[in-house]
């Protein structure tokens, strides 16, 4: 760290690459110094365009040691997470990591990053930026205050057109992961920030893509008070420009009923709040994409500046990777 | 400001790409399913009430309704406010087939497009991996899409860079690329736009780097909620009034319908240095109202 500035490094220059670096490079306390791409024509073209900059451009991220790098950012696709993750702390490229969801393709490749992390210190976090949404947080502030009453029961989707219509040739959606790492890792997260810790119950159906990726996925879940909730996730659902979230949750006093962009309390009364963004002081420092993004990348960094543990930790994201396992498994795909 | 002396009134193209940045649930009961012509009798609508020009992202949505409008003749003067890059789509492309795979579309795009001095410059841009020709050849390229969809009397009055590029570019430091694109607009008597969603970071970053934005546009969200006006509201609000010219058009000044038009028209009526608003319809009733509305409240303003 110089200057009390966070020496930070770049690991993929897709559109999250990007982006993380444009936001990181915003803040006064970072200092973005390098990033990766390992495609050669890629990492050609961001030299020349970082060409006059002090960023470094490199196409291995081996170039990264001697960097003196504090924190590295991992945005490759999520099959490489754990060899890139592990080749950090091997080689101490940096001490401190960010990656981008999920954390690993697997649960066991997610335990072994967790050994790892617990074994080298340092702070880690997955990037589910849902999290940071105020009205995801809203609605999670009114069910911690129990004014609704007893919880009863939930259900979430995660819905998007990305693949409608893509040909069933297409192995992209398997390169992301398939529906649900790409997609619905972020409702698994937020519904067990929200409801606490579940497990799969059964899995209701599942539909695939021609190279064997799951594209939509239906399951149940139980957790340890009896609390149960459904999943929707798809990824080529009609009319979605714009990959949604959303949750219900049903209380004995009233509902909530909350999505991206809006929250709408209902008690049994009939009584009706709603809360839009507008309502929940969603501006930041600087914007890229949603807020989300800004606050997600400011507890990163003031979690490393203060030496303290975010709670988007790579332990607590293992759960989502333990979750999307057992509904493979439960599906019969590994 | 228009030929008459008050502020500039555009029509937006949000509701044509079923774009709601209230509710996206909203934008899907509206319906997106809506044919070029119906799209091209709203914007017809709204040049009827008092509109002076069109504001839209450079797509196969879009250049449809230029073609209807043209076809029609229903529409003789219009001034065109063009953003590029149609962010949405190549974000899509993207996530389909990764940044190569964007990369190769784009560049098979601009080779099938027929603009021979786009072609050739793109192959010399790629072969010596100029970044300040990549840029020109893709804007000559989107110009050269809009200019085949146009009519004589259409003008061609700004391309504006969409917010993501904008924002990402400011953020990385890329100055060369303001430069560059301010250049090459400028010389092609298009004046050359700039969409963003932190436009006191951006104001503050052209002055940083001497660039001179009195013949510039910026397209920059400003409503009563503060919605998506970064940092704050009252900070875009200061950065405006000490602008030496008027050139920022206003975008989001409904914050997406969270305002009724003439509760955001009060609102408008209170910023004097905006230069004018972009606003969208769903309706050729609802352009109806809404640029009557809007069109008073800027002849109106102090």
């Amino acid at each position: 760290m110089t200057e009390n500035k966070i020496r930070v490094g770049v690991v993929g220059l897709g559109k999250m690459g990007l982006l993380h670096a444009s936001l990181l490079n915003v803040f006064p306390e970072v200092e973005l110094v390098a990033l990766c791409e390992k495609s050669a024509l890629t990492s050609r073209l961001f030299k020349k365009v970082f060409s006059g900059s002090e960023v470094h451009v490199v196409d291995d991220i081996a170039k990264f040691h001697g960097l003196d790098l504090d924190a590295i950012y991992v945005t490759t696709p999520i099959s490489s997470h754990s060899s890139i993750i592990k080749q950090i702390y091997a080689n101490h490229l940096a001490r401190h990591v960010f990656t981008e969801k999920t954390l690993a393709l697997s649960y066991n490749q997610s335990r072994e990053l967790c050994d790892i992390v617990e074994k080298e210190g340092g702070v880690n976090m997955v990037g589910y930026m849902k999290r940071f949404s105020m009205v995801f947080g809203k609605a999670r502030d009114i069910l911690q205050t129990r004014e609704l009453g007893e919880l009863l029961g939930f259900k979430a989707y995660a819905y998007s057109s990305d693949f409608l219509g893509a040909t069933k040739k297409s192995k992209s959606s398997a390169s992301r992961g398939g529906a649900l790492s790409d997609l619905g890792c972020h409702i698994i997260d937020l519904a067990l920030w929200i409801f606490g810790r579940f497990k799969v119950r059964d899995v209701l159906s599942v539909a695939r893509n021609g190279a064997g990726s799951e594209t939509s996925v239906s399951f149940t879940a139980v957790n340890s008070n009896g609390l149960s909730g459904q999943f929707d996730i798809s990824q080529s659902m009609a009319d979605y420009r714009m990959p949604e979230f959303g949750l219900l949750a049903e209380c004995a006093a009233g509902r909530i009923d909350v999505n991206d962009d809006r929250l709408c309390l209902t008690l049994r009364d009939g009584t009706l709040r709603k809360w839009y963004r507008h309502d929940l002081a969603d501006c930041v420092d600087f914007s890229i994409g949603d807020p989300e993004y800004h606050r997600e990348n400011s507890e990163f960094v003031h979690s490393v500046l203060n030496d303290r543990q975010c709670e988007l930790s790579f332990e607590n994201a293992a759960v989502v990777d333990y979750v999307i396992g057992e509904v493979r498994k439960r599906s019969g795909v590994q | 400001m228009n030929a008459d002396g008050k502020g500039m009134l555009l029509v937006g193209d949000n509701p044509f790409h079923g774009i709601s940045h209230l509710s996206q649930e909203k934008a899907r009961n509206r319906g997106m399913e809506r044919s070029s012509a119906a799209s091209a009798d709203i914007v017809a609508a709204a040049m009827r009430s008092g509109a002076d020009g069109f504001m839209f992202s450079v797509s196969d949505v879009t250049l449809p309704i230029l073609k209807s409008l043209r076809e029609r003749r229903e529409v003789d003067q219009i001034k065109l406010y063009a953003i590029v890059p149609y962010a949405y789509e190549y974000v899509r492309i993207a996530t389909q087939t990764g940044t190569p795979g964007l990369a190769k579309k784009i560049v098979k795009q601009i080779a099938l497009s027929g603009d021979i001095g786009a072609v050739l410059g793109g192959i010399g841009a790629v072969f010596r991996m100029n970044r300040e020709s990549l840029l020109k050849t893709y804007l000559a390229y989107e110009i050269s899409r809009i200019k085949s969809s146009i009519w004589s009397k259409a003008e061609l009055s700004s391309v504006l860079l969409h917010e993501v590029i904008t924002d990402m570019s400011l953020a990385l430091n890329f100055d060369w690329l303001f430069k560059s694109y301010i250049s090459y607009l400028s010389k092609k008597e298009i004046i050359p736009g700039f969409n963003t969603r932190n436009f006191p970071f951006l104001v503050r970053k052209f002055k940083e780097w001497g660039l001179n934005m009195d013949e510039l546009l910026v397209a920059t969200q400003f409503n009563k909620a503060g919605f998506q006006m970064n940092p704050s509201r009252e900070a875009c609000e200061e950065t405006l009034s000490n602008l030496s010219r008027p050139i920022v058009l206003a975008i989001s000044v409904l914050a997406a319908g969270y305002f009724r038009p003439p509760e955001a028209a009060e609102y408008i009526a209170t910023q004097e240095k905006l230069r004018g608003i972009v606003i969208g319809a769903s309706s050729v009733e609802q352009a109806q109202e809404t640029f009557g509305i809007f069109s008073s409240a800027l002849s109106c303003r102090k």
